[in-house]
């Protein structure tokens, strides 16, 4: 046997690498050993070693089962030491076909064997560094299978490797729906039963619980399936329950309890079951809390975040603790911005629906500073964390007035926007900046001065039906109830050409919105005589391609409620009186069939015959000839119809 | 979590004191309720020894208390051969011999791997070959010295060594003391334990002598008076004044 002498330089190493090439098997076992011995803790070594091309040799030793088996062997354990080295060394691993030659190894060799082991061993370590060469383990059947088999049936060591190769490689539906056929689900029960001191080791639970959690990601299927799957006496969530609870490792509970929340957001475990209100939601809010290592509570902010997304009992339930609130606060003070993201995501989740929640959210101390702070951080995916959890307070209309005013968080925010923001921070941003111009926001006029309603035109252009929406539906608010000046900036700087192109928008919301916005120009009559006097051909345009267009009945109902508006204007509704086209519609809407179109039409009628209002005989009169009191009759006979006699025309 | 001693009045002839005093006392020369096991204890130390690798002891002892088959894990005898190759300065025999049996082992133990490699340039600091020292260290040592702070202090004391014409009466001497050697050996003892799963990788002898040193210094924080164990080796019991 060569000696081991105290190190070995590169010169003295070509020796035993020339061995690897003897025909005498004796040799080549010690060769393959003291290549082993030379590579093991030294990513130096395995550099040198890779660089001089030993990986080839090493793969066909590894794969040829016409070989001794203790020469296999040994050469897929320094394969798998190789692995364990820089990413540098496992790129050069698998290029020269590391992975492929590693499956190939695991379809043939017996289960139970140290080369099966040795074998997963190596892959697990290589798929370990990304990007994981997921193609190199195709989605067959068999191969699956066998995978599954050695995850029940292996030893210890083999079962957590191959359960975290497949948890790295489980990366999408089509994956998830393998596994589950393969029957992952049992195996994956069996590591997670109990062992001695009634708990599974940490190193069998963790990789196991990974795998559960990516395969029930967003999949109904899967998660029925393991809602179901036992071993033994206990079901898979009987299982986790078992591990959320207090005595459990951190991580160990921490992945249970995710676990359990993929299962219920996929649609498995409804939001008041047990397993959920009483086993996911409780060990969350608990690994929140300022004991736990940082990131614990930030993967546990981020899972609760996800868990009450949508369901607000959830939410409800979660802002109950009395503890969580100030919890969150200080994990958005922490340094990493996983932990920042994970508190702020889970900040908007509890407040999505709740006014109370939002309140204490907005109450709870130095928060808003946070926010407003952290929506300057240089990094882009905490300023959007920052922001949705903004959106989500921004629902409050109570807030608007006081809170979101004595932070000035509109200004961090229009920033924000004008900075060419990407899609999605455009997005919940717009939808914050809409809430925050709503009539009790003081804000608007120093918005005004950031120029929003510039980049709110603006947005009305996007391909993005998402983004039109918003910044039309901003526009309308932020007209409502405003000053001439302001209306007339909106008005002139959207223009009438993008206007009409609005109301042609393939998104009906985009097109209310937009008829919304003009019955909000269109209000108090000071400003609906001014507008009209310059803008009354094309308003009036617009009502008739609503009218006469094939729309449903609510966007028509609308631009009646405009007409409406028109007839309030002194000299507005002359303009009305002068379209003798207009007229003849608004006399068949009075007859349509669609009541609330009726009772439209009944509103411009009103406005325009007004006793009480100078000019009123001569526009009766008109009306009459038109046929319009002849309608009204037939309205004001209909039995539906007893709320209308409240108007004063009918009081002759 | 206190200790439930058995309160005992304790006839003072000092009066001066009226209030009742609570004493926590185990007064040795009474009978109690608390009962100590011999099986126990036999249980206890047969754990001790086989975790520490005392194979030949461990079946012994196990002849002589009448116990059960102790769980002889299937690495003792490794281990055992390991931890002598390591204590006397054999340290590629026994880094090859680790590889054997845990391959994974020393690869993602970087930390563990570095000890044991400067176990082997104390060997030759030790031997007085000086350049074949510094020759090894930057060949071997230097890699992990770069990429960990803790490595490369310690790899600096190591080499220190060579700056004094008599290491052993250097400042840094603790390094070539047979104690320092056991110390890594008992490491890679764990590790090899922990690789394999083991529930404790110290004996519970070990965490038995912890759990008495944590409920002393709790009842210290709290300026309780109470007899203290004051010499783990000899269990040396001090009343309290």
């Amino acid at each position: 046997m060569q000696q081991l002498t105290v190190f070995m330089d590169i010169e003295s190493s070509r020796s035993y690498i020339d061995e690897l090439y003897s025909p005498d098997a004796t040799k080549v076992v010690e060769a393959l050993v003291t290549l082993k011995n030379s590579v093991i803790g030294s990513n130096r070594q395995k550099s040198s070693v890779i660089q001089q091309g030993v990986v080839p040799r090493l793969l066909q030793l590894m794969s040829d089962e016409a070989l001794d088996p203790n020469i296999r062997l040994e050469a897929t354990i320094t394969i798998g030491s190789l692995a364990k080295g820089t990413p540098e060394n496992v790129a050069t691993l698998v290029e020269q076909g590391t992975a492929t030659a590693l499956v190939e190894l695991l379809r043939t060799v017996p289960i139970g064997t140290k080369l099966v082991e040795a074998g997963l061993c190596a892959l697990r370590s290589v798929f370990l560094h990304p990007p994981a060469p997921i193609a190199a383990l195709p989605a067959d059947m068999r191969l699956l299978t066998r995978l599954t088999q050695i995850a029940r049936e292996g030893t210890a060591t083999a079962r957590c490797c191959v359960v975290r190769i497949l948890s790295v490689w489980c990366g999408g539906h089509m994956e998830q729906e393998a596994l589950c056929q393969a029957g992952a689900c049992a195996a994956i029960a069996a590591m997670l039963a109990n062992g001695r001191n009634s708990a599974p080791p940490l190193a069998r639970a963790l990789p196991a619980l990974e795998l559960l959690a990516n395969m029930c990601f967003e999949n109904g299927n899967v998660s029925q399936v393991a809602l179901n799957t036992r071993h033994g006496d206990k079901t898979i969530p009987e299982l986790l329950m078992c591990l959320v609870s207090r005595d459990k490792p951190l991580p160990v509970a921490l992945g249970a309890a995710r676990c359990l929340t993929f299962i219920h957001r996929a649609g498995a475990l409804t939001a008041d079951d047990n397993r959920v209100v009483f086993g996911a939601l409780p060990c969350l809010a608990r690994l929140c809390t300022k004991e736990m290592p940082e990131e614990i509570r930030a993967k546990a902010a981020e899972t609760l975040s996800y868990l009450a997304e949508v369901d607000t009992s959830l939410q409800r339930l979660a802002a109950i603790s009395n503890h969580l609130m100030s919890s969150l606060a200080d994990i958005v003070n922490c340094p990493s911005a996983a932990a920042k993201q994970g508190a702020f995501k889970c900040f908007a989740s509890l407040g999505a629906n709740d006014e109370d929640i939002r309140k204490r959210i907005i109450e709870t101390h130095g928060l808003m500073k946070h926010i407003v702070s952290e929506m300057k951080n240089p990094e882009p995916s905490i300023r959007l964390a920052a922001v949705r959890c903004l959106h989500s307070l921004s629902r409050s209309v109570q807030q608007l007035r006081t809170t979101f005013q004595d932070h000035a968080v509109w200004k961090p925010l229009m920033q924000l926007l004008n900075d060419s923001p990407g899609t999605e921070l455009l997005t919940v941003g717009s939808s914050t900046l809409c809430n925050l111009l709503l009539e009790f926001s003081p804000a608007k006029e120093p918005m005004l001065d950031q120029g929003a309603v510039e980049m709110l035109c603006n947005l009305t252009k996007r391909p993005e039906a998402a983004l039109r929406l918003n910044g039309i539906w901003a526009l309308m608010n932020m007209a409502f109830q405003a000053e001439q000046k302001v209306k007339q900036r909106i008005l002139c700087c959207l223009g009438t050409e993008q206007m009409f192109r609005l109301l042609g928008d393939s998104d009906t919301r985009v097109i209310m919105k937009t008829l919304g916005l003009l019955r909000n120009l269109l209000s108090t009559r000071q400003h609906i005589d001014a507008i009209m006097s310059e803008y009354s051909s094309q308003v009036m345009q617009a009502v008739i391609v609503v009218l006469e267009g094939s729309y449903p009945a609510e966007v028509k109902e609308q631009a009646l409620c405009i007409l409406g508006n028109i007839g309030d204007g002194e000299r507005a509704r002359d303009f009305i009186m002068a379209n003798e086209d207009v007229l003849r519609k608004l006399v068949d809407y009075l007859a349509h069939p669609e009541s609330k179109l009726q009772e439209a039409a009944l509103f411009v009628a009103s406005n325009l015959v007004r006793c009480s209002e100078a000019g009123a005989a001569a526009r009766q009169a008109r009306l009459a000839d038109l046929g319009v009191l002849r309608a009204l009759k037939l309205l004001g006979a209909r039995q539906d119809a007893a709320h209308l006699h409240d108007n004063d025309f009918f009081s002759e | 979590m206190l200790f439930d001693f058995p309160k005992m009045s304790f006839d003072t002839s000092n009066n001066s004191s009226n209030k009742e005093e609570r004493k926590y006392y185990h007064d040795r020369n009474k009978p109690d309720d608390l009962q100590i096991s011999r099986t126990d204890m036999n249980m206890l130390i047969m754990n001790y020894l086989v975790t520490e690798g005392f194979k030949e002891a461990a079946l012994k002892f196990q002849q002589e208390a009448g116990l059960q088959e102790p769980a002889l894990c299937s690495s003792l005898d490794e281990r055992i051969m390991i931890r002598e190759a390591v204590q006397s300065g054999r340290i590629p025999d026994a880094i090859a011999m680790v590889n054997a049996l845990h391959p994974e082992l020393l690869d993602t133990d970087r930390y563990l791997y570095f000890h044991l490699q400067q176990l082997q340039l104390l060997e030759l600091i030790r031997a007085g070959r000086a350049e074949e020292a510094l020759a090894f260290a930057s060949a071997t040592l230097a890699e992990a010295g770069a990429n960990d702070n803790n490595a490369l202090t310690e790899l600096e004391r190591s080499l220190a060594l060579l700056a004094f014409p008599d290491p052993h009466a250097s400042p840094f001497a603790d390094l070539l003391l047979p104690s320092h050697s056991q110390k890594i050996a008992s490491e890679l003892n764990a590790a090899i334990l922990k690789m394999e799963n083991q529930e404790y990788t110290n004996p519970k002898l070990c965490s038995l002598l912890r759990m008495i040193l944590w409920s002393q210094s709790e009842l210290d924080k709290h300026n309780i008076k109470y007899p203290k164990m004051t010499d783990l080796a000899n269990a040396t019991i001090e009343q309290p004044k």
